[in-house]
Order: C-alpha cells, then structure tokens, then sequence
C-alpha cells in the first residue's frame, strides 16, 4: 500500500478553454503549473501561453504526430511480440515538465553532493572499510546485502572513480521541496528515452523550443564521452568503447540502440565480447579487437558469471578479472549496485555529516530501517501508515496481506519501511485532452575529471495513479521531456550529426559475428517475403478475374510451388485436378494472414522484423522506419489480398532499396545481400524444377507464369520483343549475368562477397566457400541450354534437370560453410568440481 | 602430522575447448593448528594467462585461462603441510548459544564485526524456517554454544543418509532437509543453515581429511578425496571446526584448503569453458602421511 492519503480522480475537461484553467488538481499535492487556482506560476507562462496559440484541435494533431514520430523512431516496440499489447516504454506526454533556473541550480547542487558521498560510500566499502569498522554502517547492510558483491573488493577502478554514473528519481514533496525516492547505480534506463523525449519535442514544437531558453542535453553527453576518455588511456580519434546491452529481449532495448548510434559505440551483447589475457576484446568477423570502456545497461550480477552467478549465461566471463587487472573502465564499476540498496538511503544523512561534514541538501523519502532498535519499535507503532519492502532488494515483492508485524521479526534487518508518497501533480496532455498526473524526476549524473556534472533535464516519468508512478514497470507509465528554463542564451549544439547518419560506425569492419549472423537472415527472410507475394499475388490476379480455375492452365505450376514450399497442403487427389474455388481461397487466406503457419506472409514478416530488431542499431533510421511501417500491415493487414500484397512489395522494396543505398558498401552489406542472394538462388532452382516438366510439355502459359513470379517479364520483353520462348526464356532466368533475377548473376554477386570477406589467408580459393561459389559460378557460365527442347525425352533436358540438382546441393554446402567459418557462436557451459567421492569414515 | 597431498583434476574435451578459464582454490592456507610448507601448482597444457591473488576472505586463488584449443585440461596441486592438533574448547564450558548470539548482533568487538560475515545467508546456504526448526532439538534455553553444535552434527550423522546420487551443485538446504541425504557439502551447509538461523556465525570449510584403511589393508593412494565441514565462532575462543560426515570435532587429520560463506565461495576448481562439447571430470586426492 503506497497511498493513504485519498486518492482523488483526477478530473478532466478536455472542452473547456484555455486548455488547462479547468483542470482540479489533486489536493495534498504541490502543483507544478499553478501557484494558486487559475494563476500559473512565473515559469510556466511562456509554455502554457504557446500552448493556448496553438489551440486544443492542433494539439490533437501534435499528440497523433507525436505517437508517429516515437513509432517511426522505435520508441513503441512492443518487447513481447504481442500484437494484442501494443503496449509501450514511457509513452511521451505534450507538456514538458518546466523547470526554472533556481529551482535547477538547487537540484544540481544537490545531486552533485549527493553522488559525491555515494562515491565517497562505494571508494569506502571496496577499499579500506573504514565505515563498517566504525559502525557507521551496519554490518547487515554489508554481510546480508546482494548488492555488496566481495569478489570486487580491492578492486581499484580507472582513476579512482568509484561511480562514474549515478541516477536518482525525485519527488516534489507538498511543500514543494524535492526529495529523492530512489538513487541508481547498478544499471538504471530511462536516459534513451529522455534524449528520444527530447528529440521528438524539438522537432514537434520546433519554434517554441528555440524561442523559449531550454538547456540542451548535448553538452551532458560530451562530458560523458570526454570523461570516459580521459579515464582511460584511449585514443580519441577511435575509442574502443561499447555499449553492452542484454538485447532485444529487454523491455527498453529501444534505448539501447538510440544511445549507442547517439554516441557512437558499438551496441553488442555478452556473447560479442570475450576475455583473454586479462583483457576484454570484441569478436568480429576479422578477429578480435580491444575494448577499454564499457557502458554497461546489464546489472551488476549479470555482468560476469564466472565471478558472480554460476548458473546464468548472461554476462561476459572473466570481466571481474579484468577490472582486477585495472584493463578496462567499466560504466559503472561493477558491485556499484550496492548504490541501490532500498535502506542505504536513511543512513546517507549520518554519513553525509561524516564525510562531506554537513548535511544533505536534497532530502530523502522518509523511510526507516528495521535493523535498527530505535527505528523498529517506530516502524511497529505505525505499521498502518508506513508501506513495508525489503532492504536490500527493490524487486522482492513482499505480500502487503500477511501479519506485517510477525514478518519483520523474522529478521528485521531485512526490512524497512516508508511514508506515503505524495508527488506534484502536472497538466498533461492526450488523446483526451488535458488532464492531470503525477510526476517524478528522474535525473542523470555523470563523472567528470573535476567531480560529477547533472544532465540539465531528465526523464519526467508520470502516471495517473501514485502506485504506478511509484512502481518500476516503464510499460504502464508515460513520460515527458524537462525543461530547464536558462537565465542565459544557451549553446546549441548536437550530436545529432552521428545520430543521423548510416549506423556503420567509424570503424568499416566493426563488425560482431553475431550482427552478420542476423544481416544475412535479415536479407534471406526478406528475400523470402519478396518472393512469396510476388507468387501469391500472380495467383491472386488469376482467381480474381472471371475465368474459372480450371481454365487457367498455369495455375496448377503456381499451387505447385506453394505445395513444394509447405505452405498450401497437397490437394486431395492425385494433383491433376484443380482445387474448388472456395477450398483454394481458405487455403491461400491462410498462406497470406495465418499466424501459426510459419510459412505465411504475415509470420514471415515477422521474422524479417525481428531480424531487423536485432540489428537495428546497424539500420538507418529511415529503413528502420518502413521495418516498423511493416509490422503495422502485418498487424493489421488488408482485407483485400492484393491490396496487402501490393503495399507490403511496396514497403519491402522500400526497404531494400533503402539499406542498399544507405548502408556503406561494408561486411554488414555483404552479410545481408549474400543472404538475399542465397534465398534468390535457392528460390529460383525451385521455381525452375517445379515448371519445367510442364515448360517442356509446351505450357506457355506455365513459360508466362514462370517469367512473371521470377519477375523477369519486362526484362524478357525489353530485351526479346517476341512471344515466350523456351531457350530464351531459360537462358534470361539461369544464365544471363545481367538479369538481376538469374541464377548467374547471384551466383556472381556470392563469388564476389566471399572474395571480400576478411580473411587469415591471402591464398585465394583457400576457404572452401570461395571453391563452392567459383564451382557453381563456373557451371552456370557453362551451361548449355541450346539443346533444351519441348518434349519430355532428352538428354539436354535431363542434364538440365540435374543441373539445378546438383546447383541446389552446392547452395546448401555453401551456406553452411559461410555460417561455420564467420559466424558460428561457440556455446560456452560452467564447470565445477564436485565432492562427491568422499567416504564416510 | 606431516601430509604432502596431491590434488589432481582432469577434465577431458568431446571436441576441443576453444577457451577455458578457471579459478582455483588449491593452496591450503595457514592456520594456528596448520602449517604450509610447500605448495605448487601444475598446469597443462600451459596457460597464456595465470594470476594469483587473496580473495576477501584471506584465501588464496589462482586464475588461469587457456586461449587454444585443447581436448584436454589437467591441474595438479601439491602441498606439504604439517599440521598440530587443534585445541578445542571444552563444550559443556562455553557460553550459552543465545549469549553467543546477542554479542554478534552487537558486534562491537573487531573479531566479532569480522564474524559477523558468516551470520547472514549467502547463495547457496538459504537460512529459513526449515532449519530453525530442526536446529530447535540441539539448541534449549541456555545451551552452551558448543554443546548445542555438537548434538546437531550427531543428529545430521544418525538422521541423514550418505548418498553420493542424491545430490549435485544445485542441491538446496531445502532439498536436503527434505530428502534427508546427501554428501558432505549438503551436511556441511544444512548445519551452517541451521546455525545461522539462531544468529550465529558458521563458515563452510573446504579440505582434505586423511583416510585410514580398513585393519590389515594397506592404504591405496588416491583413495582420499576432497572433503568439506563447519566451523563455527565462539566469541573470545575462536573458531572450532566439527564434521558432521563424521560425527567428529576436527583433529589434526583435517588439512584446511579455504573457508567461507558457502561452498560457492570456495569450490576448489570452477569454470567455464567455450566450446568443448561434453566433459569428463576425472578427480583423484592423495593424502600421504609423511614421517618427520
């Protein structure tokens, strides 16, 4: 229970102007905009009078060009792949939440002096102990706390900083004081999507924004960079430095990406890094190469399981032991959650005495620790008005139900205990109109050479209830951007340049296995997708017309493929007979919009979109945004299916056009075309095999059919001006190098990626990919189609046949062999010694 | 006594391991009742990367890591090591368990505050209503600590049955008090969990103990193994070792390798290993009494 105070409704009236005049602020809470019913305070004026210019029916356009633009960005991913919970991280609210120049220059101050004692705590206990020797830390707080991690004890950080990066949620307290409710350390998120806020409210009300003297959050990512550098003895110009995510399994993986393009580092998970000689070294495609900084967005315990957990994959081993061997900089030092600890907070004023000698200027929540005799019997008298959680942990729920007294006997040092929160009410605005919510700061301070610098701003994170905005889930709260009011004009400059741009970072063949991994599915499943609606919508056009079909000859070849491809059943009969018309159409609904069919346009889709969600930070933001254009027709698809065909081709060839022009000419390139040339080649053998025996017995109308799915008609006409024939029709689909859809030419386009790829031996042909792909390359140029003829028997035909036989076998070795030497992930297992041979006396 | 004791762990590869790194805590450490006159470390194939170091409870390990492909990895440790009877405390003489308890809540002396590392539970060693009850026999009103301590490793030897299957590096305290068998570690934490539920302070010992043959049979080398017991604080006495595997306090035929919160914290050999497909453990302890 966090509320005891009555939580009034919060009123909205989204008819009445001027916009927010009407709103009923929730009594027992500081208001943010108004000192006093109907009068705005000072530093609100400017934004709430631009907000009257604009008017209630823009400012539903702004919400909807809002929600657009955080989409196209990724912002709205949904995490779970759950069409039905289209739910998103910290949704962005209009209002900015304004603050005004003192009132900052109080809460920097504050924060400053705050992190500098956290860090004075951390240097403390993984240095000499001096607090734990002399009680002003309890033992418990050390010995029974998860978060104090020994094996990092002695550990020695890069120069001498002990949090590098620090994180706080504030609260405004009725009398308008802000109050810090939680610090961070160990691994906090919300700074993505404070710069995302920024990004969209800067384009969103773009005047208003460069009229009205808001401090940039530029300058704090400069310092962030230079710090991390000046720690470090890193070259400027190409700083090893990677940003290591747990992946697109995390809730806020959105953030992830945008800050690794934002600065500039390379986004790779555990597996992309490994140890060796006391060092940490990224795997790419050409080897291994040194990493000195990490910015890390994994816990403390996930970071290294050799070190620290034993049974979880996560993490990169060894990586406690090169902070040992003081090789790496690690944002923040690993066993800094110790930071987060629920209970160190109501020690921090003691210690802030101890330490900095005064007291701290930003106060706590007030919270009370049962490990304390005093504070025990306090917390037993009030149990009714206090909210009851565990110490150590802020994620151990603890059942608000049972015999809270009894509990916190069990072992009191594991429990604390903390007064009703009541946060300041802010305007917002939504898809109703305005309204009002609850808000809390969250705030980010970074280390610099001279001590800590605060980023002026922040995530507002807001929510209409205060057990909401107290919980830690982003899904069910909203945000905003802060403003921070300058007294100055201010500097403006971005790094948006390195935001905009391809995401290729600065080093061409800064390349993790596992990215080339995902690229070349990423081109496959595509290519895939291409090539299916190009078959489906040539059948859809057949049935849609007048004929039956039974009198479509060529109909029969184009069910074939979806047979040989799983993705419509056999029919029945021996296959002569053309299906019913309305079995077809269930069948070929099914191959279009059906979920469960892994085959099917939409699942297929889905999988290019979740290849692309792996590689995202490799995409540009412009492709990014058809991919997430994609998942909205896959969600809700057309009901016309050539409708749905024809905007999803669209949208694909968007892409593709996109990635190939924007990506540099680079190994991901290469990855993500060799997969789509694969794809193509296996594709178009199938397609060939499969119209052949029918080509042969004359079918011009299969020969038409053939020549439209391989998308090859234009091309054929340009070049033959004539009616379908068989050996040309052939030759333009296997062997002519020019046609983008032949054989020949992606067997071309495979010869030259793997000539390119990087390479331990100069030898040419050393690597049997490279053997595989001149072999086929070889006898596609070869191949003889003069003899090829209508008519079942002969052996042109038959050597044809086993042509594209032994082509397929050789597209199967080649992918493997692609896959086994750049790409394969060696799985890593823990192993332990056991005693279990001993014998009892 | 004098033990050289030889401690070889092999592991073999089903295809070759591309990259293993391993901590070790091989070399016994020095005690008031044990000495340590050598102690060597043998490694093959020969490392690229090795390090050594006193991790936070005085123990020393050793970190290695093996960059090339190998199928097979074999670490052998050496010691020499002269041990003297350790000097236990009379039980029915020392101070009631709740007395005990109470001056580690306190801890204000600095042998208690370091004591009090072992109070609280630790990864593998969960402290719960479990083991209170079951260390609720062993430990009345007023017990003397020692007293009490003793009764539980009696009750743990005659209650529990020694069962090399039933257990493996996951197993609980929870699972141990349920299916009442395990091997020495599973005792060994069940009695730290149930120590630590009455606020007392335990710690996990890891070790050799010296094997007698069978009357008549000569002893075979490689028969002893590792082996693991408690050892519990007793303000202003120290700490006393005891072996519930053996219903015994410790004598001078236990070698200390290292202690700590659990077995975690001191397994002689762990790791992780990329690639390697399947292994083969393969462990053989020689403990070698040595006339002097």
């Amino acid at each position: 229970m966090i509320e005891t105070v009555r939580n009034e409704p919060l009123i909205l009236n989204s008819t009445s102007i001027p916009l927010f005049n009407s709103l009923v602020f929730p009594a027992g809470s500081y208001s943010e905009t108004y000192s006093a019913p109907f009068v705005p305070r000072a530093h609100w004026l400017q934004l709430l009078s631009a907000f009257e210019a604009i008017g209630a029916v823009e400012l539903k356009k702004y919400h909807e060009r809002a929600k657009q633009m955080r989409h196209e960005d990724g912002a709205t991913i949904n995490p779970f792949d759950d069409p039905s919970q289209r739910t998103t991280s910290w949704d962005l609210d209009l209002v900015p939440l304004t603050i005004s120049a003192a009132e900052w220059g109080e809460i920097e101050g504050g924060l400053i002096e705050r992190a500098t004692l956290l860090e004075k705590v951390l240097a403390d206990l993984y240095g000499p102990q001096h607090l734990l020797k002399s009680g002003q830390l309890p033992a418990e707080l050390v010995f029974a706390n998860p978060n104090f991690l020994n094996c990092c004890h002695n550990i020695e950080p890069p120069a001498n900083r002990f949090l590098t990066f620090y994180t706080a949620d504030l609260y405004r307290a009725e009398d308008g004081r802000f109050r810090v409710f939680r610090d961070y350390a160990s691994n906090p998120g919300g700074l993505g999507y404070a710069l995302e806020n920024r990004i969209v409210m800067s384009r969103l009300f773009s005047d208003l924004y460069h009229k009205t003297q808001i401090l940039r959050l530029a300058p704090f990512f400069q310092s962030f960079q230079h710090a991390i550098i000046g720690r470090s003895a890193l070259v400027e110009e190409d700083p090893g430095i990677v940003l290591l995510s747990p992946g697109p399994d995390s809730p806020i993986y959105f953030e992830h990406a945008l800050l690794s393009r934002y600065l500039g580092y390379p986004l790779v998970e555990a597996q992309d890094l490994t140890v060796r000689n006391g060092k940490v070294f990224l795997k790419k495609l050409d080897g291994l190469e040194p990493v000195e900084a990490i910015f890390r967005h994994i816990s403390d315990l996930n970071s290294d399981p050799f070190a620290l957990r034993r049974a979880t994959g996560s993490g990169v081993a060894g990586l406690v032991q090169v902070c040992r061997e003081n090789n790496i900089d690690v944002v923040n030092p690993i066993g800094s959650g110790f930071v987060d600890t629920p209970a160190l907070p109501v020690f921090l004023p003691s210690l802030a005495r101890h330490l900095l000698g005064k007291d701290l200027k930003l106060q706590n929540h007030p919270a009370w620790w049962c490990g304390s005799k005093e504070q025990l019997a306090y917390v037993h008298a009030n149990l009714g008005q206090l909210t009851l959680s565990s110490a150590f942990d802020r994620h151990t729920a603890i059942d608000q139900s049972c015999d809270q007294g009894a509990l916190i006997n069990t072992s009191p040092a594991s429990y604390m205990a903390s007064a009703p929160i009541r946060p300041a009410a802010v305007p917002v605005w939504d898809h109703r109109g305005a309204g009002c919510s609850y808000s809390m700061l969250r705030v980010f301070v970074c280390a610099t050479a001279e001590g800590f610098t605060v980023m002026p701003g922040g995530l507002a994170i807001i929510a209409a209830d205060i057990e909401t905005l107290a919980s830690n889930c982003p899904e069910r709260q909203q945000s905003k951007d802060i403003w921070v009011l300058s007294e100055k004009p201010v500097e403006t400059f971005s790094l948006m340049e390195a935001y905009q741009s391809v995401g290729e970072f600065k080093r061409s063949s800064d390349l993790p296995s596992r990215v080339a991994d995902h690229l070349l599915w990423l081109g496959r499943y595509l290519e895939r997708a291409e090539g299916l609606i190009r078959l489906l919508r040539s059948i859809f056009r057949r049935i849609s017309g007048e004929d039956r079909p039974e009198d479509i000859p060529e109909l029969m070849f184009l069910l074939q493929i979806l047979q040989a491809r799983n993705i419509v059943a056999a029919p029945q009969n021996d296959g002569r007979e053309t299906p019913q018309f309305k079995e077809l159409h269930s069948s070929l609904n099914n191959a279009l919009y059906q979920r469960s069919q892994g085959d099917s346009v939409v699942s297929i889709l889905n999988q290019v979109q979740q290849a692309a969600r792996k590689v995202r930070d490799r995409l540009s933001t412009d492709s990014f945004r058809i991919i997430n254009h994609l998942e909205d027709l896959a969600v809700s698809p057309s009901y016309d299916p050539l409708e749905f065909l024809d905007e999803t081709l669209f949208a694909l060839s968007a892409f593709s056009g996109l990635a190939m022009e924007s990506m540099t000419r680079s190994l991901g390139w290469r990855f993500m075309d060799m997969g789509r040339r694969i794809e193509r080649a296996v594709n178009q053998i199938k397609l060939i095999s499969i119209a052949l025996p029918q080509v042969l017995s004359n079918s011009r109308n299969t020969l038409e059919a053939l020549l439209e799915v391989s998308d090859s008609t234009m091309t054929y006409r340009s070049r033959y001006r004539s009616a379908f024939q068989l050996a040309p029709v052939l030759d333009l689909l296997l062997a002519d190098e020019n046609n983008p859809k032949s054989l020949a030419f992606q067997f071309s386009r495979l010869a030259d990626h793997v000539e390119h790829m990087p390479r331990q031996s100069e030898r040419r042909f050393a690597y049997s990919e490279e053997r595989i792909a001149l072999k086929m390359l070889t006898a596609v140029r070869l191949l003889d189609l003069a003899g090829v003829q209508y008519g079942e028997e002969n052996t042109q035909n038959e050597s044809l046949v086993s042509f594209l036989q032994s082509m397929s076998a050789y597209l199967k070795e080649f992918a493997q062999e692609v896959t086994g030497h750049y790409l394969t992930r060696i799985p890593a297992t823990p192993h332990f010694t056991m005693i279990n041979n001993d014998l009892p006396l | 006594m004098r033990y050289k004791i030889t401690h070889r762990t092999g592991y073999n590869y089903s295809a070759p391991a591309s990259l293993s790194q391993n901590e070790l805590f091989l070399r016994p450490r020095e005690t008031v009742f044990q000495k340590v006159i050598e102690s060597h470390l043998t490694i093959t194939p020969e490392p690229q990367y090795q390090h050594s170091r006193t991790d936070y409870f005085g123990n020393s390990v050793d970190v290695f890591m093996v960059q090339h492909p190998h199928n097979e990895l074999a670490v052998t440790a050496t010691s020499l090591i002269e041990t003297t009877v350790p000097i236990t405390p009379i039980p029915g003489g020392t101070a009631s368990w709740e007395d005990v308890a109470g001056r580690l809540a306190l801890h204000n002396q600095p042998d208690d505050l370091l004591a009090c590392q072992f109070v609280f539970a630790s990864p593998m060693v969960t402290v719960g209503s479990g083991a209170l009850s079951y260390a609720g026999p062993s430990f009345l009103s007023g017990t003397p600590v020692l007293v009490g301590a003793v009764d539980l490793m009696r009750r743990i030897f005659t209650e529990y049955l020694y069962d090399k299957t039933a257990s493996n590096v996951e197993t609980t305290v929870d699972m141990v008090l349920i299916n009442r068998k395990g091997v020495c570690q599973d005792f060994a934490h069940l009695a730290i969990s149930c120590l630590r539920s009455l606020g007392l302070a335990a710690r996990y010992v890891s070790g050799y103990l010296e094997t007698i043959p069978p009357p008549g049979k000569p002893k075979l080398v490689g028969s002893d193994a590792s082996h693991a017991w408690v050892s519990l604080f007793i303000p202003d006495c120290g700490w006393v070792d005891f072996d519930p595997t053996n219903n015994q306090l410790a004598n001078e035929r236990y070698i200390t390798l290292a202690w700590g919160r659990d077995y975690g914290d001191v397994a002689p050999v762990k790791g992780v290993v990329m690639g390697g497909g399947s292994h083969r453990l393969s462990v053989t302890v020689d403990v070698a009494a040595k006339n002097i």
